[in-house]
């Protein structure tokens, strides 16, 4: 019976004009930044607007906790990720230290994870740096800050999650990025790939 | 202008060239984060328009109804889902659960023969799990009672009854908004088809996922097998379809040597929502959440007997209880089901009337409470996780219209409310319209601590602002205490006669509850006696709110007012003791402001033979309390937030490990602590219902996020004292959804009975639960060794936190630790442990 109303339902939906869709991603900043090797990068126009997918993390080149672990797990979720997502996939780690991680400091971090220049069959991974406010404004836009001032000012508390998703299908989601490799990899395939082999591994 | 006008869409905001329009665009700019949180009282000026009489959430006729062997070996193995689904119960891709067919091993404890299978196993089963008597037994006095058995689907029980719900998105207008409002929803319904339950039926619901996200649903307050029960992990992916069997069984008791049935569990107000992982708050941001309230026989007595409001005899009439109603079809001769019980414009669901709803009653309403926000530009739902610190909006929706209004009769209401929203807490009243609309006009410093609403007069004069001095000054000594709650002195009395899933065991007067995440509030309100005396021409009416009085700007909980820092009812006691005799009256937190939710409409002349119910009627007077010789273990949780993310004792949710193995058909004491920052967490854990102990401040737990600004050292005002003003069943109560409060410990107990896990339990703030605020624990039989039972502590842990303490001891008929799971969380997915040595990992699965 709900199955003839499905069926109905159907049909009158077909009827009517599709909304516009609101996404969770209009609200990303379109900062303007500088990556590892001097580029230029405007946020949204980079990685939001052609539908891409990224997985997005916050670091800062001196850290003493646990940037570097996140890094090697970027590192190896790079090689995993990449044959499922080719070029539609990129890495992007925002620097909140933008005052001492220049582009330099920030070239030499990522020779440590093999991201000093592109590789091929590897997914793009950008080291962001900028001005403060334009740093700011991208982490709180992506939703990287804590209600606590004091919390989100002090760069030693920052969120080591990486926070992943496309923008054609605007599902977003984070995961602490100390979780098992497994579970990141099952996670973001499936919230960020897309197809259902993509994200599943299996034909529908 | 008010603000929420502005909503009505972009062109008029243009026009009047309001605040809004000249917000620059950017990323702070969005509707979830440019509204005006202060002024969250305001509504629209057309609101209270759409009647939720009219839009009652309607219950869906079922696909089958049948044994388990007419399902599974019958006529109706390819059909019961209905013609367009030839896919036969538990062949959906996702499958159903293996006590469907199978008898667990751990159930030789109940007598059942654990190498039967199919038919033989659930005639079994239907014979060890006990019988309950009828609520209509006996028939006569002197006859024979009329027993039903708690496990049906057999010879003798009730038959299965199958549903099909494809969820799908679905399009409202709501608010005269430019484009119609995309929900995901159940069915096509917002809320969802209400599933209609009755203990000792059970029920298989189809779910068939429409959606561009994957989904997992959970029946919160049931007691259902792992399988159904809406695993974060144990999605329906897209296209798929997944066969929850809820077998609706009360849980058994061993006492004397023999099993009885627990009927003191019997569920009343029950819903389902979504709980995939990583998607839950955003799923449920759109909608997907429903009501499924469960019919005991205890509670079926009450309405039938009239102490609950309702039809009597007709509200526990279910015209297709054992199967369908057929007629015979004139063109074709052949028996057909009959179409006059169903909805003309929703096939597939009952008439919301007597004869073919079942259990119809039209003085028992559903009511759940939500915040969204809207985009005046697109007229879509706008989700922003926000640092994971939960959503709130501005527009309040109750049942899936804004600012509804409800016609009601001068006789007695039973409201099921439910908070289904994110991240806000409810501090809910009854105002009459004029004190509300003062309050909401002026304040609520405006009403007179002694206004009484005039008996006569077809309309009331407004009240003129500022005509009442402020009382005391704030700042003299002892000022706090001295000051009369203007809101106790402004709103109405009602019964409260249950708390989340159960009812309680009498009903007690009250006049305001707090209401966290999944929390629902069960409560009887007599529109008769708020009217008494008045005599109202025909047409006229009266109006009567239900309002929020509690202040709430972000997702990390209610504001707490500077000078009630000594005030223990500033925190979310899982009771609000408001309204208790013998409590001094204070100050409360509560906004100054109160918004409305629904407009209660009151009209016609008094009834004769309203409910009987009254303060103090004895309700479910059955519950068992945990002594403490049954509890087994003590276990401690520290809900806090960590590396940006939300943590329970230091690690972040794994669905792959289990963090506590307590003993199947035992009792367990758990230590829930809030680590400190101000966060408010509700903290539900499935399978089944827990009972509370003790409810205390601890004000050392800031101390870790904070320390340079550590509370003002206060004279806790006893908030075990306050409690102890409740009567203690209720306190004790039965539970699914206890609040957590700011620096407050609690302790709990629950059991743990007829299924093995894994099972979660988290906190309910769904972005709290997103970001891995859960664990999942699993009980397991006792007769297992202790090797398999290593405790599972990390070294965070450790350090503010055990697992494992008794009074500081650790005592041999203490067990924890994990087992192996049942079922892997993705078929075919290698699992690892956490990377730490205690943790064994789970083998693989063949």
């Amino acid at each position: 019976m709900l199955n003839q109303f499905f069926v109905a339902w159907e049909a009158l939906c077909t009827q009517v004009p599709e909304p516009p869709r609101l996404k969770i991603c209009d609200r990303y900043a379109n900062s303007q930044l500088e990556n590892q090797f001097g580029e230029l990068i405007r946020f949204r126009e980079r990685f939001i607007d052609d539908g891409q997918a990224i997985v997005f993390n916050t670091m800062y080149t001196t850290c003493r906790g646990t940037c570097s672990g996140t890094s090697a797990t970027i590192e190896s979720l790079r090689e995993v990720l990449s044959p499922v997502f080719g070029t539609r996939l990129s890495f992007v780690s925002l620097s909140i230290d933008p005052i001492v991680d220049n582009r330099h400091k920030l070239l030499r971090f990522a020779k440590r994870y093999g991201a000093d220049r592109p590789r091929q069959g590897l997914c793009d991974w950008h080291f962001l740096t900028g001005t403060r406010a334009q740093v700011t404004e991208l982490r709180r836009s992506l939703g990287f800050y804590d209600l606590n001032p004091q919390v989100d000012a002090d760069v030693t508390q920052h969120a080591s999650t990486l926070m992943f998703g496309n923008s054609t299908n605007d599902r977003w989601s984070s995961m602490p990025s100390e979780l098992p490799e497994e579970q990141l990899v099952t996670s973001i395939r499936r919230v960020a790939g897309y197809t259902f082999e993509q994200k599943y591994g299996i034909r529908p | 202008m008010q603000r929420r006008d502005a909503i009505k869409g972009a062109a008029l905001g243009m026009l009047a060239g309001n605040a809004a329009a000249q917000v620059p665009t950017g990323p702070f700019s969005l509707p979830t984060v440019t509204f005006q949180k202060a002024n969250q009282h305001e509504f629209p000026r057309d609101a209270f328009r759409i009647d939720l009489v009219k839009h009652y959430p309607l219950v869906p006729r079922p696909t089958a109804i049948g044994t388990w062997e007419q399902l599974m070996q019958g006529d109706l193995r390819d059909k019961a889902f209905g013609p367009g689904d030839s896919t036969p119960i538990g062949d959906s891709f996702h499958g159903i659960a293996r006590e469907w067919a199978e008898t667990p091993k751990h159930w030789e404890d109940y007598h059942c023969d654990s190498t039967l299978k199919g038919w033989q196993a659930w005639l079994d089963k239907e014979a060890h799990f006990g019988e309950v008597e009828r609520f209509d037994s006996p028939p006569a006095a002197g006859q024979p009672k009329i027993m039903i058995p708690n496990w049906g689907g057999g010879n003798k029980g009730l038959p299965i009854k199958c549903y099909k719900i494809p969820m799908i998105e679905t399009y409202r207008d709501l608010l005269d908004l430019k484009h119609p409002t995309r929900f995901y929803s159940y069915g096509g319904r917002i809320p969802g088809p209400t599933l209609k339950m009755r203990l000792g039926q059970p029920v298989v619901v189809r779910f068939e996922n429409h959606l561009e996200t994957e989904t997992s649903i959970h029946l919160h307050g049931g007691h259902s097998p792992s399988h159904s029960d809406g695993f974060p992990s144990f999605y329906v992916l897209q296209g798929k379809a997944r066969d929850y069997f809820y077998p609706n069984i009360l849980p058994l008791y061993l006492e004397n040597g023999k099993h009885h049935v627990d009927v003191g569990e019997s569920q009343s107000t029950m819903w389902y929502h979504d709980h995939a992982m990583d998607a839950t708050a955003y799923n449920a941001s759109k909608g997907l959440s429903g009501f499924a309230p469960c019919f005991g026989e205890r509670e079926l007595q009450l309405i039938r007997d009239g102490w609950l409001p309702g039809l009597g005899e007709k509200s526990c009439f279910d015209p297709e209880q054992k199967g369908f109603k057929l007629i015979k079809d004139p063109v074709t001769d052949k028996m057909v089901r009959d179409p006059a019980l169903e909805d003309p414009h929703w096939p597939g669901f009952y008439k919301h009337e007597y004869g073919c709803e079942p259990y119809y009653n039209p003085y028992d309403l559903p009511l759940v409470l939500q915040d969204r926000v809207f985009d005046p530009e697109t007229g879509q739902i706008a989700y922003d996780n926000t640092g994971h610190n939960g959503y709130i909006g501005h527009t309040m929706v109750v049942n899936g219209i804004p600012y509804p209004k409800c016609s009601v009769e001068r006789r007695k209401y039973r409201f099921r409310i439910l908070d289904g929203s994110n991240a806000r807490v409810f501090r809910l009243r009854i105002m009459s319209a004029e004190k509300f609309l003062a309050a909401n006009r002026d304040g609520i410093d405006v009403i007179p601590l002694n206004m009484s609403v005039p008996a006569e007069g077809p309309t009331l004069p407004l009240l003129q602002p500022q005509t009442i001095p402020p009382i005391v000054d704030e700042n003299a000594p002892g000022a706090i205490a001295a000051r009369p709650n203007r809101y106790d002195a402004a709103s109405e009395n009602y019964l409260r006669i249950g708390k989340d899933s159960w009812l309680w065991s009498h009903a007690k007067h009250m006049k305001s509850l707090v209401l966290m995440m999944a929390n629902r509030a069960d409560i009887v309100v007599d529109f008769g006696a708020l009217t008494k005396d008045m005599k109202l021409a025909p047409g006229e009416t009266r109006e009567f709110y239900l309002v929020n009085t509690m202040p709430q700007f972000d997702g990390r909980g209610p504001k707490q007012k500077l000078d009630d820092g000594g005030d223990p009812r500033v925190l979310p006691a899982p009771f609000d003791v408001v309204g208790i005799q013998g409590v001094p009256d204070q100050r409360l937190v509560e906004a100054n402001r109160p918004v409305p939710l629904v407009k209660f409409v009151v009209t016609g002349e008094s009834v004769a033979n309203d409910a009987k119910v009254v303060d103090g009627t004895p309700l479910m007077t059955t519950h068992r309390i945990i002594q403490d010789h049954e509890v087994k273990a003590v276990r401690e949780f520290i809900f806090e937030r960590g590396k940006g993310a939300w943590q329970i004792n230091g690690r972040f949710y794994d669905p792959t490990i289990t963090n506590a193995g307590p003993i199947l058909d035992g009792a367990e004491e758990w230590v829930l602590r809030n680590g400190g920052g101000g966060w408010w967490h509700p903290i539900h854990i499935h399978l089944e219902s827990h009972q509370l102990i003790s409810y205390e401040k601890d004000f050392a737990a800031d101390a870790i996020l904070d320390r340079d600004d550590p509370p003002a050292p206060v004279v806790l005002g006893g908030l075990k004292e306050l409690l102890h003003l409740i009567p203690e069943p209720e306190r004790i109560g039965l539970h699914d959804t206890m609040a957590l409060g700011p620096n407050t410990v609690t302790r709990i107990r629950m059991r743990h009975r007829t299924w093995n896990g894994p099972f979660v339990f988290h906190c309910h703030n769904l972005e709290h639960e997103d970001m891995r605020m859960m664990f999942n624990f699993e009980p397991v039989p006792e007769k297992t060794t202790p090797e398999d039972l290593l405790p599972n502590i990390v070294p965070t842990a450790r350090t503010h936190g055990n697992d494992v303490t008794w009074n500081g001891g650790f005592r041999p008929n203490q067990r924890v630790g994990e087992l192996p799971w049942e079922y892997p969380p993705i078929p075919q997915t290698p699992v690892t442990d956490a990377g730490e040595d205690l943790i064994p990992p789970r083998p693989r699965t063949p």
